[in-house]
């Protein structure tokens, strides 16, 4: 990890460039209404909707370059963030679901595949990327700071944050965003974890591996890219963690085991020399075996290949003193269990074990608590994503991942992009008085843009169940926000600068089923509209409330919601194109719904009927109050008159005929189950 | 199965052996002779005694001639005798029976019949069948009767039950001649309504005849628990006919399932009598054999008379049916291909063969248009309904530029006027509305007009360009309702049309577009040709209405008002521009003063412009001449309707009916010219009505407004005030009195008395849902209340989803290591 030539010369110039610029601001620190500390992706992303607003900000970065993280890892150089160019669409927005990679800015052309056309992109394109982003927006990044303190201080103009760097200069920010992502590694604390090499550090020469029994800590993406990278040259991969692997495809977490890393499930359950072990590290020891180099002539020791034995704590005996190194052959677990799995031993243990958040730069009067989840490695941050107690200090990008960990995408690039904007708002909202920009729609032409937004929105689709579309409901008209951070809503009033009538508002969601199923199994899709509910697969769901959600409320949430219970819900069936437009199974019960929320008819009519409902009525229906009556009927255009039905409660018809149910209860709860259950396998 | 080849044969000469028999008569005319010895012969013998031949009489016997080759397949014996020739005791001598046909069997006198019963071929045959198996062939009023025939004919016999409306009918001679053969079999009965029909289910009103097959003769515990004393019945679906009764009765006798141990491909398709019947597989596996036959068991009762059911043994290794599929059916004449299903209920499977019918009904009437695709759901959403049942017929978008992110720059540079439709592909409006679009623009290509260009934006695609933000500036703001069209010009703004959603109005504004706008006129000649359609030949048709604006060019303020309120107006109105000489020596013609300008609506002769008052804006100057192009007394059309209401005055709307000729043309002018007079004499006292009138044949949408005012259609003409500002009240003009200026101004001021009722009331103004909501809520908390239900604030505290994981791994590895699981789990890893 020496710095190369270049990058030393880099850092001197810089060093200059800021001595220089001190100079002439002698005695007087540097203050910025913005400070975005990390130029990765969440602090670039930061930076574009700073400078698009013409902020007074800075994007601080100890490197020399942009993505630096991304120079080193994944050490095995292949991103696994999909960059799918190939949609079939030109939808930008639509695109955005499939582009995990590019981030947001109002060039339609500067987005990833621009740098790399791979699938599975090489590491290198990323910063790459980055560089592009920041100079074809003229980002303001100050390289080669490396911020070692962060101070808040409390004065009349209100509370701001003070950065020192290497050359103890001061940077004053009225706001600070802290992008810094996570690279210090994971460590966990057992005995003989100093015999273990770390993921950051590993060779990716899978012919240093040759021949070898390599044991793997951990169960992640990382562990599972190790493994893949040496599967043809180690002799025996092991991998051990607390719990067993969760795939990414059976719990729609991206930060999950992808297919892409799989490899070794397969060898392991085809029996081919690998396998997968739960323990938890803590209760482990990894220790060099006594006995064996007591035998040993000094000379012979020193060739033979260091040996490493797993056992666990509660059989090695308790020594005052224990350095972990050695081992008697009792305290192996193989001399208690003699077809212990790991009684073999190996010759390297290799930790992956992920990243921390750096805590340690954060004064105590600007450190913002460890997260009650993912064991403290991250930061504990409000819904909108500002530090806890250190207010003025958000978090944003991988560090944020804390409010939907291991649930949503907020950890990545292809989630906190959008997270970066619903933080951008806040800001916009609290320090300039901008309130969350909003549509106004015709209530008649609410059902399309939602229809819209279902079938395009980016934001919502990868931040599910986190991110939603907020609609304001007005009467006849309404208001349209995007992508509002949805545990926030109890604060929205404030967060927003937008009030809620009492008409109310309706929450569009994206969500996943909650159900553990067989994901490749028979019954894994629903497609039946009346059961959307049971929909396992991402859907929209509308949340209809009255009021706001208070916050007790949105804390005793039922179990697994991502929102409060509602005054009225709409799960809108999952749909396999994820196009959610059928106008039986998705639009009308669609439009159903919102004439419950609104409690009016938002029906079309041909201007025929508009012209019979003004001449009968004091006012027509809000269809032909917004069109027809603004002289945009829609004529019959001669067509035969079509017969429409009336409206009955009753989903997509069955025939009545062949259930005797009770009347009351409708036709597809019918006890109809009992042919369907007979051997025939009628589902599907 | 002999009785079954008689049938056939008896039913195949019925149906294909008429028109080969037709010349030689089976017809005979007996002498007294023959006719007795028949008699004593014990042959059945239906006889009519000729005495003269009236007219009626000679129609009878034409009827009766037809009837004579029918009846000989019954072994009946059709004839006459001519009193005038032989003379047979009584029935030559007895006048009165002159209109009396006789039926004899066994030697004597059976049954007569009055030649009102018997009157054509139909009647004849169906009337002496009934007589001859008056026997065999109950009549049956009340359900308390057909009980006790079910309970006597249980165990012994199935029933066979005809409803017939009326007797001596083709259906009732059906029934009759099938009766006649399979009398023996089955008991047949016949009903022509009461309430028996309730118990079968049907209304009486429905008026079809109908064949129940009640199955007495095989117990089976199947069917209708709640009724077991009753037989379990299958209706016929086809309408009766002699030959779709046989077939029904045959199909009755069908194995109810079949199992088979072939492949359904294999599968031989059905075998006379059944060829035009359907197979319906279904797949059984050894596991739940028995399951499955009663599974297939339950729907083949439920397919009876529709489908044969066949039971395919998967186990079999010559079923080579994918396990994916668990039913499969075979269609009789669309090839013999097995089609295959996956399905998730039974009652899909009787979807496939009741619509199959229904199409076939389709096919066979076309004019039904009531039928519903319910199957489908219902669109109970009028324009979404049109779309939803287009939704076959692609869109020919050849005559459409689309539009996109990339080419909108070029593209709208290209031509002087681009007409831009912005849509949704869900929303059922735009589409509605695209399909006028592209009748338009091929219209316009088809014209020759080809300055315009005629363009579309998927903005389910394009959503950059929607949103107005594409990377580069567009002249419109974000389009946020759909569908929109706007009029695009190279570096102009957009320009919205804000006209009906339909071809024709479209069409008309796009025309009017391409004009001027202003037209610069210069001299008097110009305006002459300006207002008579000469500079816009193309435009004759449209009857447009005219502005034109006389200025001084010094005074650019009003010039700019005035070419404001022109280029928004432009597309509905056409507007000229006279300055300077020309136009202050025109003004002067017609005493207005420069700067002026003249409203000429197209209702008026063009020698009579409204002038407007000055105005200093052109929100302004818009209102004004929106206001004088309205018509004092309009005809109220769909289209124009919105104008007039915005004026917000009391409606009184005169309802004349569609001319049939030109008396009636001169009435209805009459009439208008009348309510002008109302006008005329009401003076300001009118102010506050809007007078007006609704011609229903031009109108139609009118009737039901008329209807919907006072409950129902009074006689034509009526006169009607609504939209009263102080009430939701109709009043109506007494129908009888004549309507006269003088007495309807007496009505009115009676109406504002409060001395008139009012005849109805306006609707509410509330507009409620028209459907319930699917409420999801509802349906989860019946289904899973606790997942629904939010916590209790104690619960909170438990849940931290990594401590459970870790306690769970915990336990496992403390287990494992010290030995304490004894059930050696040989292949647990830690």
């Amino acid at each position: 990890m020496d710095p190369s030539l270049p990058c030393l010369l880099l850092f001197t110039l810089v060093g200059s460039v800021v001595s220089s610029f001190d100079s002439r601001h002698h005695n007087s620190t540097r203050r910025y209404g913005y400070c975005v500390l990390g130029a990765g992706p969440a602090g670039l992303q930061m930076g574009y909707f700073l400078s698009k607003a013409n902020r007074d900000y800075i994007i601080l970065e100890r490197n020399s370059g942009p993505g630096s993280f991304f120079n080193k890892y994944p050490r095995h150089r292949k991103l696994i963030s999909i960059n799918k160019i190939h949609t079939g669409r030109r939808n930008r927005e639509f695109n955005l679901r499939h582009d995990w990679n590019s981030l947001l800015s109002d060039k339609p052309e500067l987005l990833f595949r621009r740098v790399s056309s791979e699938f599975y992109p090489p590491a290198d394109a990323f910063p790459l990327y980055l560089s592009m982003f920041v100079k074809e927006l003229g980002l303001r990044v100050q390289y080669g700071v490396d911020i070692g303190r962060i101070r808040a201080a409390q004065s009349a103009a209100g509370r701001s944050y003070i950065l020192t760097d290497q050359h103890t200069s001061d940077y004053t920010c009225s706001v600070l965003l802290v992008a810094t992502g996570l690279w210090v590694p994971q460590k966990v604390e057992f005995v003989g974890s100093d015999l273990v090499e770390g993921y950051e550090s590993i060779s990716t020469d899978p012919e240093d591996y040759r021949d070898q029994a390599v044991l793997i800590l951990g169960k992640g993406n990382s562990a599972f890219e190790t493994a893949q990278s040496i599967l043809g040259r180690a002799s025996r991969v092991h991998m051990l963690s607390s719990s067993p692997v969760r795939l990414a495809w059976q719990t729609h977490y991206v930060g999950d085991l992808r297919a892409v890393n799989n490899e070794l499930i397969d060898t392991y359950q085809l029996k081919s020399l690998d396998g997968l072990v739960e323990a938890r590290l803590e209760k482990i020891v990894i220790a060099q075996r006594k006995e064996q180099s007591r035998r040993r002539s000094g000379g012979g020791k020193k060739e033979r290949k260091r040996q490493l034995y797993l056992t666990l704590k509660k059989y090695v005996h308790s020594r005052e003193e224990k350095n972990g190194s050695d081992v008697t052959g009792e305290e192996l677990p193989g001399h208690h269990i003699d077809n212990f799995p790991m009684r073999k031993p190996y010759d390297r243990v290799i930790r992956c074990l992920g990243f921390r958040f750096n805590f340690s730069v954060f004064d105590s009067s600007a450190c913002p608590p460890h997260s009650e989840n993912a064991k403290g490695r991250l930061p504990g941050v409000t819904a909108w994503y500002e530090g806890k107690d250190t207010p003025g200090l958000f978090v944003l990008g991988t560090a944020a991942h804390s409010r939907d960990y291991r649930s949503s995408a907020g950890g990545f690039i292809h989630g906190f992009r959008y997270t970066a904007r619903a933080v951008h708002r806040v800001l916009e909202r609290r320090y300039h008085s901008n309130r969350w920009p909003s549509t106004q729609l015709l209530t008649t032409q609410l059902q399309s843009w939602i229809l819209k937004r279902v079938g395009e929105a980016s934001g919502p689709y990868q931040m599910f169940e986190v991110l939603g579309d907020v609609v304001l409901l007005r009467g006849s008209h309404c208001e349209y926000l995007e992508e509002f951070p949805i545990q926030a809503l109890p604060q929205f009033s404030s967060l927003s600068g937008r009030e809620v009538s009492s008409h109310g508002l309706i929450v569009v969601v994206m969500q996943y089923g909650k159900k553990k199923i067989d994901y490749l199994g028979r019954s894994r899709a629903e497609t039946d509209w009346t059961k959307a509910w049971q929909s396992n697969f991402l859907h929209p769901v509308l949340y209809y409330y009255d009021t706001l959600p208070t916050e007790e409320e949105m804390k005793l949430r039922p179990p697994g919601w991502p929102l409060p219970r509602p005054k009225a819900i709409h799960h809108m069936v999952e749909d396999f194109l994820t196009e959610w437009d059928g106008p039986i199974s998705h639009i009308q019960p669609l439009r159903r719904f919102l004439e419950h929320c609104v409690h009016t008819d938002l029906r079309a009519f041909y201007a025929e009927s508009c012209f019979r409902l003004s001449l009968t009525h004091r006012k027509p229906p809000q269809f032909c109050q917004q069109g027809y009556l603004k002289h945009q009927g829609v004529p019959h255009s001669g067509r035969p008159r079509q017969h429409v039905h009336d409206a009955g409660p009753a989903p997509a018809e069955q025939d009545a005929g062949t259930s005797g149910a009770d009347p009351a209860f409708p036709n597809y709860l019918a006890p109809a189950g009992a042919s369907m259950s007979s051997g025939l396998k009628l589902d599907l | 199965m002999m009785w079954m080849c008689v049938a056939v044969f008896l039913l195949w000469m019925r149906s294909g052996g008429c028109t080969d028999k037709a010349n030689t008569s089976d017809l005979i005319e007996y002498t007294a002779a023959d006719f007795y010895e028949k008699l004593h012969s014990g042959k059945m013998m239906f006889i009519y005694f000729e005495h003269q031949v009236s007219p009626t009489i000679s129609l009878f016997l034409v009827e009766l001639e037809k009837s004579a080759e029918a009846l000989q397949d019954y072994g009946v014996l059709v004839g006459t005798i001519n009193c005038n020739k032989e003379l047979v005791q009584t029935y030559c001598t007895d006048e009165r029976l002159l209109h009396t046909a006789f039926l004899f069997r066994g030697g004597k006198e059976f049954l007569s019949f009055d030649l009102d019963t018997v009157f054509d071929v139909n009647s004849i045959v169906s009337e002496v069948l009934f007589a001859i198996l008056r026997d065999e062939v109950k009549y049956v009023h009340t359900d308390a009767d057909l009980l006790a025939m079910e309970k006597a004919a249980r165990g012994k016999k199935d029933i066979v039950l005809g409803y017939v409306q009326s007797l001596g009918t083709q259906e009732h001679r059906s029934m009759m001649e099938t009766a006649y053969v399979y009398g023996s079999r089955y008991q047949f009965i016949l009903i022509t309504g009461g309430p028996v029909l309730k118990h079968l289910g049907v209304n009486e009103s429905s008026h079809s005849s109908g064949v129940w097959f009640l199955h007495c003769r095989v117990h089976s515990g199947f069917m209708t628990p709640m009724t077991p004393e009753r037989c379990p019945l299958t209706r016929m679906r086809k309408p009766l006919s002699t030959l779709s009764l046989h077939a029904f009765l045959q199909l009755m006798e069908a194995p109810l399932v079949s199992e088979v141990y072939d492949d359904p491909s294999s599968v031989q398709p059905p075998q006379f009598p059944y060829q035009q019947t359907p197979q319906v597989f279904l797949f059984s596996r050894p596991a739940t054999e028995h399951l499955d036959l009663d599974t297939a068991t339950a729907l083949a009762w439920r397919l009876r008379g529709l489908a044969l059911l066949l039971l395919v043994h998967r186990q079999s290794p010559a079923v080579r049916t994918p396990d994916e599929y668990n039913a499969a059916y075979r269609l009789p004449e669309k090839s013999s291909e097995v089609k295959y299903l996956t399905l998730h209920s039974l009652d899909e499977v009787l979807d496939i063969f009741i619509n199959q019918e229904k199409e076939e009904e389709e096919e066979e009437e076309e004019e039904d248009e009531e039928e519903d695709d319910s199957h489908f759901g219902n669109v109970d959403d009028e324009i979404a309904a049109t779309v939803f049942e287009n939704r076959g017929n692609l869109l020919d978008m050849d005559s459409i530029t689309q539009l996109t992110s990339e080419n909108f720059h070029t593209a709208v540079a290209q031509s002087s006027l681009t007409v831009a439709l912005f849509y949704l592909k869900w929303d059922a409006v735009s589409m509605a509305f695209l399909s006028s679009f592209i009748e338009v623009a091929e219209l316009l290509a088809d014209s020759e007009v080809h300055d315009v260009q005629m363009s579309a934006v998927d903005c389910g695609e394009w959503t950059d360009l929607c949103a107005a933000q594409p990377g580069s500036a567009v002249p419109f703001q974000p389009i946020t309702a759909f569908p929109s069209v706007l009029l695009l010009r190279p570096r102009e703004s957009a320009q919205p049309y804000r006209g009906m959603l339909g071809s024709e109005a479209l069409h008309r504004f796009i025309m009017m577009s391409r004009a001027d706008c202003p037209l610069l006129l210069s001299t008097q000649d110009d305006v002459t040709s300006f207002l008579q359609d000469v500079s816009h030949p193309e435009l004759t048709g449209y009857k447009p209405d005219r502005v034109v604006g006389l200025f001084k060019t010094h005074t650019p303020t009003g010039l700019q008002v005035f070419t404001a309120a022109a280029k928004s107006l432009r597309g509905d109105v056409l507007s000229g521009l006279l300055t300077d000489g020309p136009a202050e020596k025109w003004a002067a013609g017609l005493a207005v003063d420069l700067p002026a300008v003249l409203v000429f609506p197209s209702w008026r002769t063009h020698t009579h412009p409204s002038a407007l008052p000055a105005s200093s804006s052109a929100e302004e100057l818009l209102t004004h001449i929106n206001t004088a192009r309205l018509h004092p007394m309009p005809e109220l059309t769909v289209e124009n309707l919105p104008s007039f209401l915005w004026l917000g005055k009391a409606l009184l709307i005169l309802f004349v009916g569609e001319e049939e000729d030109e008396i009636g043309r001169r009435q209805n002018q009459a009439l208008v010219e009348e309510m002008r007079g109302v006008v005329e004499l009401g003076g300001w006292r009118m102010e506050r009505y809007l007078p007006c009138w609704i011609h229903l044949g031009r109108t139609p949408a009118g009737m039901s407004v008329l209807g919907s005012y006072l409950g129902s259609m009074p006689p034509l003409p009526a006169l009607v005030l609504t939209h009263l500002p102080s009430g939701g009240g109709v009043y109506q003009y007494p129908p009888n009195t004549p309507i006269a200026a003088s007495s309807v101004l007496l009505w009115l001021q009676r109406v504002e008395d409060g001395a008139e009722s009012p005849a109805g009331t306006l609707g509410e103004d509330s507009w409620p849902p028209a459907a319930d909501f699917y409420d999801f809520l509802n349906i989860m908390d019946t289904q899973e209340a606790d997942s629904t239900q939010q916590q209790s604030p104690k619960e909170e505290e438990e849940e931290e989803e990594d401590e459970e994981e870790v306690d769970v791994k915990e336990h496992l590895v403390s287990n494992e290591a010290t030995h304490d699981n004894l059930d050696s789990n040989t292949h647990s890893e830690l």
